[in-house]
């Protein structure tokens, strides 16, 4: 198994321990978010609409790329590589 | 000192010196119509910087007023208007009056919604607008702006911003003849919706009235809007940046996050579908003056239900909250009047202490978010 690093966005690190950054174990996002989730359970409520299914106002993306666009949840992943959760910003 | 003659280019020696730019480039700004939608942070901003830049026109839209809490980021106001609770609107053009009388203001005071936002962006020379900027603080407001955009080939750039992070995108939208001079260049890009598909529901995320702001990055924030903002009013497509850019301050990070192939693959119903459900209404939030009441019930646009622990604890700050199975009850003061808000859990609030629906769609936005 591999670890990668799990940007959390500020509007859920109360949700994640406070953590800027996870290095988290997985060979796949699904695996790496469910090693996430079974930490952090209130962080998968916030993430997941359900079990297969990331609500739709929050993105993924590793190393900068949607994973939507790449084999969505399961896109592999390798050491090193970079996942950023990034939740549509309202404010101004 | 001299009164500057209303025709000189001279104001702008420094920026004329930029590639791109020039007298010719200049003389584009000065014909150029921007409408800046919100005029609370990023607005205030924006509206400075493309004021100062010789822009036109500006025509600014906002449904607010000033309050004290403004001043620590919103750059246009000072003390002495929240002293005359002046519209943030007629503020800012008064203002923009004094910087540069060569810039002409259109102050709207109004609430952005279905009903008026294609009038607010047909306020061009010639018709449509020349670029629409962000200064917004919800998600439904922008994904009307975003079918705006698409629908009438307006480009319009995104800018969001609360506690230390943000976020910037300029959508040069495809249009649907296709002949609009950023496709003929090759550089459109991918709508807010073929990226964000949902607006994140009432409560999700932190607001900056809940959450607060950090000044600085609104205003990084909104200059990154008005340099994309300045690269398309001078034509140059092909500097814009094709990236969501998104920014921790705090983090110290910054991310270009890839969303081309967002329009390719997506199939996204609005740019790709030309479907534009938020124009017509579909997911307006419909508020009603309660009679007799001094309230207003704005019905819940969201289809998840609420977290009230979430949004109670947020609210504690602003004042007494009490919550229970079927509805969070807060009373919270804003702009030294007190309002005594009701959530219900499928996301329908009552607003007491005001009879005008845009007061309490502010509301709202301010402390629920949407």
């Amino acid at each position: 198994m591999s670890a990668i690093t799990v940007q959390i966005p500020t509007a859920l690190r109360p949700q994640a321990g406070d953590h800027e950054m996870l290095e988290v174990e997985g060979e796949s996002v699904r695996q790496v978010l469910d090693g996430l989730c079974q930490q952090y359970p209130d962080l998968g409520k916030r993430l997941f609409k359900n079990e297969n299914e990331v609500n739709r106002f929050i993105n993924l993306y590793l190393n900068d790329e949607d994973i939507r666009f790449l084999d969505q949840l399961e896109t592999k992943v390798k050491p090193g590589d970079e996942l950023a959760i990034v939740p549509a910003i309202a404010g101004g | 000192m001299d009164t500057p003659d209303p025709q000189s280019l001279d104001r702008y020696h420094r920026q004329m010196l930029l590639p791109g730019f020039g007298e010719a480039g200049q003389k584009r700004l000065a014909e150029s119509t921007v409408l800046v939608l919100g005029c609370g942070a990023l607005g205030t901003v924006a509206a400075n910087m493309l004021a100062r830049a010789g822009v036109g026109h500006l025509v600014i839209v906002d449904r607010d007023f000033i309050e004290l809490t403004n001043l620590q980021r919103q750059i246009l106001f000072d003390e002495q208007d929240v002293e005359d609770s002046l519209p943030k609107a007629e503020a800012a053009r008064r203002k923009i009056a004094r910087i540069n009388s060569q810039v002409r203001v259109t102050a709207v005071i109004e609430d952005i919604n279905h009903t008026n936002i294609e009038r607010l962006a047909a306020t061009g020379e010639h018709g449509p607008v020349d670029c629409i900027v962000d200064g917004l603080d919800n998600f439904e407001t922008r994904f009307l702006a975003n079918e705006v955009a698409v629908k009438h080939g307006i480009p319009y750039v995104y800018g969001g911003a609360v506690g230390t992070v943000g976020m910037c995108y300029a959508i040069l939208p495809h249009t649907e003849s296709g002949d609009s001079p950023w496709e003929k260049a090759g550089r459109a890009t991918p709508c807010l919706r073929c990226i964000f598909e949902q607006a994140p529901p009432p409560g999700m995320n932190p607001t900056c009235d809940t959450t607060g702001v950090l000044g600085p990055v609104v205003s990084i924030v909104a200059n990154y809007e008005v340099v994309e903002a300045l690269k398309i009013l001078l034509g140059e497509y092909e500097v814009v940046n094709p990236t969501l850019l998104s920014i921790d301050t705090w983090a110290n990070t910054t991310r270009q996050l890839k969303v081309a192939r967002a329009y390719e693959v997506g199939n996204c119903i609005c740019c790709r579908g030309r479907s534009f459900e938020w124009l017509a209404g579909q997911y307006a939030g419909g508020t009603t003056t309660l009679c007799g009441r001094d309230a207003v019930q704005l019905t819940g646009a969201g289809e998840n239900r609420l977290n009230f622990e979430h949004i109670a604890a947020r609210l504690r700050s602003h004042g007494e909250v009490k919550l229970n199975n079927f509805m969070l009850r807060a009373q919270i003061t804003d702009m030294n009047e007190p309002f005594e808000l009701t959530l219900f859990n499928d996301g329908r609030a009552i607003i007491k202490g005001t009879k005008q629906p845009a007061r309490a769609r502010g509301i709202y936005a301010k402390y629920i978010g949407a």
